[in-house]
């Protein structure tokens, strides 16, 4: 019995709690991600550099003498100029087109291409690690737990939480929600349709560059960083069903349990084939995913 | 373009003998005759001044074509986009370096295995991918080769992120006559000639009934099943055909460098043969090859003088796909078409 208590302690719960705080981190950009195809239908494959330009800006901002709280708010404010032109420049190009999925993609696909080399020629290759700005750490039932992982969890369910309000619970929220439903019937209403998509997009970016600024401190930076954790952002947001908030967050916490407690029962390489397996799954036997779609929400 | 291949034939079907035969060739296929004997040239070139480098690069560009072609059949004529294209072309690399290594240094052996593993998985891969449509096609075959690529990554039986080395060079015999994978020259020509065969090939399926269903799938699939056809069955179809393109064009990989690596399944290698087909031109069979060898030129030009070569093929690419829809052999082709349609006006 003090066996089972001790490995529960020492073992499982300290391994779901790491879980937890990447879950957390995952369902943040997922829910840019999801929020963007919900409202515009784009899958935006450069979200993953987004988040990598948040985490260098966090870099140089802090060099240059910015605190961490700081941080939090000069990011996601200069994230979003940034995502309001790729939106107006690009994915407006040829947003009416009749194979709009397949050309925006493509669209993000070649923008991630190249903002990842150009983080590559400004910082270059090399990886590089920030200061932890919460030291110290804190002990819950037996188990010390490090503060900034506590206050990544904290913070991210309260982001999440307020994500959440905006979209349901305010007028610009209906304004968004009603712009995707029916685009002409929302325009004759006079919601200002083209300024809410790229205010959309440019609100999706922004909270890619806020998940990089709160993950760059443990997680190193690199201009690549953008690639594995946006796979997991991918399936996060088709096993939650593409356009979903809740199933954003429902499976983003899912899945990285899975991951977690794989890589402690099976073997952590074996952890991606696993989640990657679930999401094929889940596909087969429900193409749209767990959840509906933001647009019929 | 299949479309304008089959105005032309339909628009005058009576006119027979050698001269209208040769008319009838749409402009598309001139285009691939004049790119075989630029190929052909640039052998010779190559040859007579020894540069073997330069060859294996050609090479390299045509193999790749072989996974643009096929990335192709089901983005140009099925209006399929495949995001996980590479899982058949790593498998082909892999089953031919493993028939190469440690069954038979027979060619012919390790292309049939190819194929045969081809056919195999991109059966499986179909019946789970076609059950979906749009972007989710596009995320399950992601999902699909992500999940093979990082199967064989953490396999150590296939060498883990090592890959496979040591395939060995071999001799690829037909009947009395040999050739040596070693020598650049006829490891070229050898490509060269498949390249060719696949062309035809697929261009010919392309044109048949065959092919105009997957156009009238691309068109409009729900009203398919009105004109009697199965399109389930249709879109299967041409995936295990484009499986089977990858998988040959991948056999070939590890015949020319010696080695595999699991980077020949991961999305890096399908998102280039999507780029690859975009720039080239979308649609027609001969734009992934013009595309595979321009792209790898660029490459091999802008990786000289700076590292930073993906930023080039970046804006190459998203211009394409905002100004160039049809790419660059499409944009040819209609130039081509405007000054015939001008110089018949004038007749």
């Amino acid at each position: 019995m003090a066996d089972l208590i001790d490995y529960l302690q020492f073992v499982l719960a300290p391994q779901a709690l790491n879980g937890l705080s990447l879950g957390v981190a995952v369902v943040l950009m997922a829910l840019g991600l999801t929020i963007i195809f919900g409202l515009l239908d784009v899958i935006n494959m450069a979200h993953g550099e987004f988040y990598a330009m948040g985490a260098f800006l966090a870099l140089t901002l802090a060099g240059l003498g910015v605190g961490f709280w700081a941080l939090l708010v000069l990011v996601p404010l200069l994230m979003l100029p940034i995502g309001w032109l790729a939106e107006r420049w690009l994915i407006a190009r040829v947003f009416h087109s009749r194979d709009r999925h397949i050309l925006t993609l493509l669209l993000t696909f070649g923008l991630g291409m190249i903002l990842e080399d150009l983080l590559k020629l400004v910082y270059g290759p090399n990886t590089l690690r920030p200061e932890n700005p919460i030291e110290g750490g804190t002990e819950i039932l037996g188990m010390f737990l490090p503060n900034y992982r506590l206050f990544l969890i904290g913070f991210g369910l309260a982001l999440i939480a307020a994500v959440w309000l905006v979209v349901f619970r305010t007028g610009l929220g209906a304004m968004v929600r009603a712009a995707a439903f029916d685009k002409d019937m929302a325009s004759s209403l006079g919601v200002p349709v083209r300024r809410v998509y790229a205010g959309t997009f440019a609100f999706g970016v922004a909270l890619a560059g806020l998940s990089g600024v709160l993950l760059a401190p443990i997680y190193s930076v690199f201009p690549t960083m953008g690639r594995d954790f946006i796979l997991m952002a991918f399936t996060v947001v088709i096993v939650g069903g593409m356009g979903s908030i809740q199933g954003a967050v429902v499976a983003g916490l899912l899945l990285t349990q899975v991951q977690a407690l794989s890589s402690l029962y099976i073997s952590p390489v074996w952890s991606d084939p696993l989640v990657f397996g679930i999401m094929v799954l889940v596909l087969m036997v429900r193409p749209q995913g767990l959840f509906g779609r933001l647009g019929h929400a | 373009m299949p479309e304008a291949t089959s105005l032309r034939t339909l628009s005058d079907p009576g006119r027979a003998g050698p001269v209208s035969r040769l008319s009838r060739l749409a402009p598309v296929h001139w285009l691939a005759l004049a790119f075989l004997a630029a190929a052909l040239g640039f052998a010779a070139v190559a040859w007579a001044t020894g540069n073997g480098f330069y060859l294996r690069l050609a090479t390299e560009a045509l193999i790749f074509a072989g996974l643009a072609m096929s990335v192709d059949l089901l983005l140009g004529y099925t209006g399929l986009l495949s995001l996980g294209q590479a899982l058949y072309f790593g498998l082909g690399a892999y089953v031919s370096a493993l028939v190469l290594r440690d069954v038979a240094a027979s060619f012919w052996l390790a292309m049939a295995a190819a194929l045969l593993a081809g056919a195999l998985a991109g059966l499986i891969g179909g019946v789970i991918a076609n059950r979906v449509k749009g972007v989710y096609f596009a995320l399950i075959t992601f999902g699909l080769a992500q999940v093979a690529a990082k199967t064989v990554y953490n396999t150590r039986a296939l060498g883990a992120s090592d890959g496979l080395i040591g395939i060995p060079q071999i001799r690829v015999g037909f009947g009395p006559l040999s050739l040596d994978t070693a020598d650049p020259l006829s490891f070229f020509l050898l490509v060269l000639a498949l390249t060719v065969a696949a062309y035809a090939g697929l261009a010919y399926l392309m044109d048949a009934p065959f092919g105009r269903t997957l156009a009238a799938i691309r068109a409009n699939e729900k009203r398919v099943p009105f004109l009697g056809f199965d399109a389930w069955r249709y879109k299967l179809a041409v995936y295990v055909l484009a499986a089977c393109v990858a998988a040959t064009a991948g056999a070939l990989y590890p015949m020319l460098r010696g080695f595999v690596s699991p980077e020949l399944m991961f999305f890096e290698t399908s998102g280039n043969a999507v780029i690859t087909v975009i720039v080239g031109g979308v649609g027609t069979l001969i734009g992934p090859v013009v595309g595979s060898l321009l792209l790898t030129a660029l490459r091999s030009v802008v990786g000289s003088w700076t590292e930073h070569h993906l930023i080039v093929v970046g804006v190459i690419f998203m211009l394409s796909v905002i100004f160039l829809r049809k790419g660059l052999v499409g944009a040819l082709l209609a130039r081509l078409g405007r000054r015939g349609d001008q110089g018949r006006a004038a007749r």
